[in-house]
């Protein structure tokens, strides 16, 4: 399904160049085809070739990607890691988001910024960080591994790694809904007699929800696509903890060219991944806009 | 809409949330502690990336053998593929790996001094090596730059691609397979034993180095994508890059190092989930002319005894002055001491080239 959706969307080029009128329209249309141009270049092309080397020769190369050993175990580890990313950063980024906006305390700004912090650090690093943290013959992680809880090397630390990465994704994308939202609505809704939770429920939750969709799906398409975090925390063993992004550079191994395809094979699971994350973003544009229509 | 997806993916979601949760169970039930060897023991197998299709078929071939000879019983393998050194950094934090396929002895070392290795593999059968090959040249069809041997890596202008040997392990072949050549005299140019020279022909190579890629497999697809005069790489991965139809043209310079990966039991966790006798029996499989053959015919390797290593094979040419790391002092000394130490010739080669 991913794919066909993929495919189905050709690079558009600006039409109608003919004709130009007046300057004010060979502006617009200028502005308009950079931001073409821009698009085409670096999206859209790259895309095309990799649907061109995954799909040119059918579904053949996903096919031999998927009897690799490994293969569809690693696919469907990373669509659940990543669905359970996006729930649990839906709710705990909705909360920090709400915390942050809505009380105050000191070290308030200190902490917005500190959300941020995923977003700079080079997610290798973090994973270098989480094994320090968790690693089995660390004194936090050694603890746990005494309890029988596996953290790093095992599909725990994978989601630990993501929950990190994508943290921001849905601070960022609920926190300016709810700076925009009226307090006098929810000051109404305490004064009738409703708790702190049913004031959430009832009166701001149906008007976030679009953002936290928005941020859960964006989280869910940005853990799909992670790699340097998951390589150091996984110990990527072939079906248990190896993830779609590591199985494809391991696809890329020219000792691995021979069994499957390769390369093309990698493109194709690229693709696929692709193609999950462009029908979220499809969702999320149309959550967003019917919402707000 | 926000109402449909909540009705129709919430469940969905929070079923996959069950679904994980008991994989994540299931998973927490690795054995530990007093050790009573499991009808159905699973063995762990951390390589480095490169053997990947030669280990799937070694160990399926293993496990049937196993199976004809113990009643049925199926031996599990979990595999696990990355760099070198990142595997034994990997297992040095706990990654529970009962057997590691290095891609060069001192990285088995680092996992030796974490105390993870008891036995004595350094003196085991063929040193613990199981795969062999050599550093050679990747160059362009019809070698335009006449790329022979290494004294031809430092005419001006020429573009390298070798990886980094701050990241790489195998990267630290290619250095040691330039400087030997220079210290056995091989290299027109550069006298025989003359440290300075190996150190003069390093600086030379290194001013003409590109692009420093993170692995041997990152340098050799990026130049198959066009980039650069000629890789410095491995003779074996060429071959399997030859063979999936690259125009790769391999070029085996007159003196080069041998390629030893050794592959090794990691006893304290193969101890601590009661696989160590089975894990060795499979360590040992390696060294038999069986495995020889599918590590020769799935990843283009050389014979693991040196006069051997250096005839031609089915798909690489036979090398003249073929030498190992032994023949340089080791690799203890290579690293901390002649090549990479302080003031070892490629560590002073490179401040010069790049400085």
């Amino acid at each position: 399904m991913a794919e066909i959706v993929a495919i189905e969307h050709p690079a558009r080029r600006p039409e109608g160049r003919a004709r130009p009128p007046a300057g004010a329209a060979l502006r617009r249309w200028s502005l308009r085809g950079a931001a073409f141009v821009y698009l085409g270049l670096f999206i859209i092309l790259p895309v095309g070739v990799l649907l061109q080397h995954g799909f040119g020769a059918g579904f053949a190369n996903l096919r031999d990607a998927l009897r690799t050993p490994g293969g569809s175990a690693a696919i469907r580890l990373t669509l659940e890691m990543a669905a359970l990313t996006a729930i649990i950063n839906g709710i705990f980024g909705t909360l920090l988001a709400y915390v942050l906006v809505r009380m105050r305390f000191p070290g308030r700004d200190l902490l917005t910024t500190v959300v941020d912090l995923p977003f700079a650090v080079p997610t290798l690093v973090a994973g270098v960080m989480l094994v320090a943290l968790y690693g089995p013959n660390s004194t936090v992680g050694g603890w746990f591994e005494a309890h029988g809880i596996h953290i790093i090397f095992a599909p725990l630390g994978i989601l630990l790694a993501l929950l990190f990465v994508t943290l921001p994704l849905v601070v960022r994308s609920v926190q300016p809904v709810l700076l925009e939202l009226d307090p006098a609505e929810e000051e109404a809704a305490r004064v009738l007699g409703a708790g702190r939770w049913t004031t959430f429920r009832r009166v701001m939750f149906p008007a976030l929800r679009p953002a936290i969709a928005a941020g859960c799906l964006l989280a869910f398409a940005r853990a799909l696509g992670e790699y340097g975090a998951i390589v150091i925390v996984s110990g990527n063993i072939i079906n248990k903890t190896l993830t779609a992004p590591v199985f494809i550079t391991e696809l890329l191994q020219p000792s691995a060219y021979v069994r499957t395809g390769g390369p093309d094979a990698a493109a194709a699971v690229s693709a696929v991944l692709f193609g999950l994350a462009f029908v979220l973003v499809l969702i999320t544009e149309k959550l967003v806009h019917t919402e707000r229509s | 809409m926000p109402r449909w997806f909540l009705s129709r993916v919430g469940p969905a979601l929070a079923l996959l949330v069950a679904v994980t949760g008991t994989a994540c169970s299931s998973s927490s039930a690795a054995t530990s502690g007093p050790c009573t060897p499991s009808a159905n023991p699973v063995v762990t197998l951390a390589a480095y990336s490169n053997p990947y299709a030669a280990y799937g078929k070694l160990i399926s071939t293993w496990q049937s053998e196993w199976k004809d000879a113990h009643d049925g019983q199926l031996v599990q393998f979990l595999t696990s593929f990355g760099g070198s050194t990142t595997q034994a950094q990997s297992i040095i934090n706990g990654l529970g790996a009962d057997i590691y396929a290095s891609s060069l002895a001192p990285d088995v070392e680092m996992v030796q001094q974490a105390g993870l290795i008891t036995n004595d593999w350094q003196h085991a059968k063929d040193n613990s090596i199981v795969q062999s090959g050599s550093v050679v040249f990747d160059v362009r069809p019809g070698n335009p730059k006449h790329i022979e041997n290494w004294n031809d890596l430092t005419q001006p202008g020429l573009k390298i691609l070798t990886p980094d040997p701050a990241q790489s392990g195998g990267a630290k072949w290619n250095i040691v397979a330039a400087y030997g050549a220079a210290m056995r005299g091989e290299v027109p140019g550069y006298q025989k034993g003359n440290t300075a020279d190996a150190e003069r022909l390093l600086e030379g190579i290194f001013k003409n180095v590109t692009v420093m890629d993170k692995s041997a497999n990152d340098s050799l697809k990026n130049f198959e994508s066009g980039n650069g005069d000629v890789a410095i790489t491995y003779d074996y991965q060429l071959a399997a890059a030859k063979a999936a139809g690259g125009d790769d043209v391999l070029v085996e310079p007159p003196s080069t190092v041998q390629v030893q990966t050794p592959t090794v039991v990691v006893d304290e966790n193969a101890n601590a989930h009661c696989v160590a006798d089975i894990a060795k029996q499979f360590v040992d499989y390696l060294h038999t002319k069986e495995a020889q053959d599918i590590f020769a015919s799935t990843a283009y390797t050389r014979p693991i005894p040196t006069a051997e290593a250096a005839k031609a094979t089915d798909f690489l040419p036979a090398v003249k002055d073929l030498f190992t790391t032994d023949d340089l002092g080791g690799w203890d000394q290579l690293v901390s001491d002649t090549v990479f130490g302080p003031n070892g010739a490629f560590t002073q080669a490179f401040q010069a080239a790049k400085g």
